[in-house]
């Protein structure tokens, strides 16, 4: 066999790679087109995962936004008040600190304690069940644990084990807001980060249909009401809310509470009280 | 037979007899994949004039000043061409991006999706190489011939993409079968054409 053919093969394709590689270090200097170089800045600080919650096609448009002034500098809704600051630095602008919440499906029962009154067979998503006679769940505001919100995360935050119970990392979710915007039944919201007493239940049943849907529901039955001694829980369209910003977390509510409904949530490890901007 | 009329089979056949897209069933994912609205399907077809045209000129050089003076071209000839048309991509997507930022605007996406498009390589190998090529017409491998090959084969591909797109945006509004949406309305479209095209066979003696 005759081995000049390896050398010269090598010699052919590293000749042809070496000429073009030259060609365009060579294009890449002289045709080079003036970027902003705060746009490579603020992508950096961006959080990059790409969830689109801005609006953007990607992190790289969003930065290329904010710095056209297209886009405010707190444009990254995943990454919170850290990284509007670091973008409001890189652009030199003050940002206020603005606190993002973390995402709460507000739906405590399963297939255990709230039973089902049909079996749904169809395509396996809750926005395709709620079309359908309000799917196979017994409780007509009740989460249909079909998984819609879990496929929509961008982090992987949201997980349904299979008694159809949702379980949302604290410490993941970043607070962009997708997964409230996709929920059928409009279960999910937003709740401040430190805010660990809540009533997880969106039944607006009166109490005795509620009670029969569903051993976790809220009856608005008012105890939580009178317990407060801060005027920060009240019963409307018989379910509780909190009020956030009355609300001193003593847990009260919670003892009072006779379906369980109110419980006290662990705070984001990962969580630091926004103080000032600096 | 003279020289301008054997240019002109070349470029007759390039275009109708041989279609890449219609007779020889190469590049049918551009076909599908960017023909949903003319004016893209546009803007495609002039990527890939300008691509494959250079991409010929620049593979015939290395064919003829690289690969067979070295006896190497018989197992190099694709990772060869497929280095040229990458790079050269890159090259003119830097070009265009300084000298016009509309028409990168406009061409911009598609250029980079040429990179790995089988009908530039396909353009080029048969152009060049010897072998390949099913013209029935005296074909030398002289680099005006195939240049005039690749520009036929370009406009061969242009023509039918953008035909193929107008087709499209009628179905779009036709009443088509649920199950035949898309895809398969599109690929059904396609057989026909393809049938239709299937009459030039033996045109001119081609």
């Amino acid at each position: 066999m005759d081995w000049s053919i390896v050398w010269k093969a090598a010699l052919a394709l590293s000749g042809i790679s070496l000429l073009f590689g030259v060609l365009l270090a060579v294009a890449d200097m002289k045709f080079a087109v003036e970027i902003d170089p705060r746009i490579d800045d603020v992508l950096s600080v961006l959080v990059g995962s790409n969830c689109g919650a801005c609006g953007f096609p990607g992190c790289q448009a969003a930065a290329e936004a904010v710095v056209e002034g297209k886009a405010a500098a707190d444009v990254c809704l995943a990454g919170g008040p850290d990284i509007a600051r670091e973008v409001g630095r890189i652009m030199g602008v003050d940002v206020e600190a603005k606190e993002r919440g973390v995402a709460l499906v507000f739906c405590k029962g399963g297939l255990t304690e709230s039973p089902l009154r049909a079996v749904y067979q169809g395509i396996n998503s809750c926005s395709a069940a709620s079309k359908i006679s309000g799917g196979g769940k017994a409780c007509d505001y009740g989460c249909l644990g079909l998984g819609t919100c879990r496929n929509a995360c961008p982090v992987n935050a949201i997980i349904i084990d299979p008694d159809h119970r949702r379980w949302i990392n604290r410490d993941r979710c970043t607070g962009c807001g997708i997964c409230v915007d996709v929920c059928p039944r409009d279960l999910i919201q937003m709740v401040p980060r430190d805010q660990e007493v809540l009533v997880v239940c969106s039944n607006r049943d009166k109490g005795k249909v509620a009670r029969k849907l569903c051993s976790v529901s809220c009856i608005a039955c008012r105890k939580c009401e009178k317990v407060c001694d801060f005027d920060a829980i009240h019963v409307e369209n018989n379910c509780a809310r909190i009020d956030y910003e009355k609300c001193t977390q003593c847990g009260k509510c919670i003892e009072e509470c006779p379906n369980n409904v109110i419980v006290r949530v662990v705070p984001p490890r990962n969580y630091k009280p926004v103080t000032s901007a600096s | 037979m003279s020289e301008p009329y054997r240019y002109f089979l070349i470029f007759l056949g390039a275009v109708l007899v041989y279609n890449i897209i219609l007779i020889r069933f190469i590049a049918l994912c551009p076909l599908i994949g960017v023909s949903t609205k003319v004016e893209t399907s546009i803007g495609m077809a002039m990527s890939v004039l300008f691509v494959m045209t250079m991409a010929t000129t620049v593979s015939w050089i290395a064919w003829n000043y690289i690969l067979e003076p070295l006896g190497v071209g018989e197992f190099l000839y694709i990772p060869a061409f497929i280095l040229i048309i990458a790079a050269l991509v890159q090259f003119v997507e830097m070009v265009i991006k300084k000298v016009s930022t509309p028409l990168y605007r406009a061409m911009g996406i598609y250029l980079p999706l040429i990179t790995t498009n089988c009908a530039v390589l396909a353009a080029a190998t048969e152009a060049v190489k010897p072998g390949f090529l099913k013209l029935n017409v005296p074909y030398h491998f002289g680099l005006l011939e195939a240049i005039i090959y690749t520009v036929g084969v370009a406009l061969g591909f242009g023509i039918i993409i953008i035909m193929f797109a107008c087709i499209r945006e009628r179905l779009e509004t036709s009443p088509v079968p649920h199950s035949f949406r898309g895809a398969p309305i599109a690929f059904m479209t396609a057989t026909l054409l393809s049938l239709a095209f299937m009459g030039f066979a033996n045109l001119l003696g081609l």
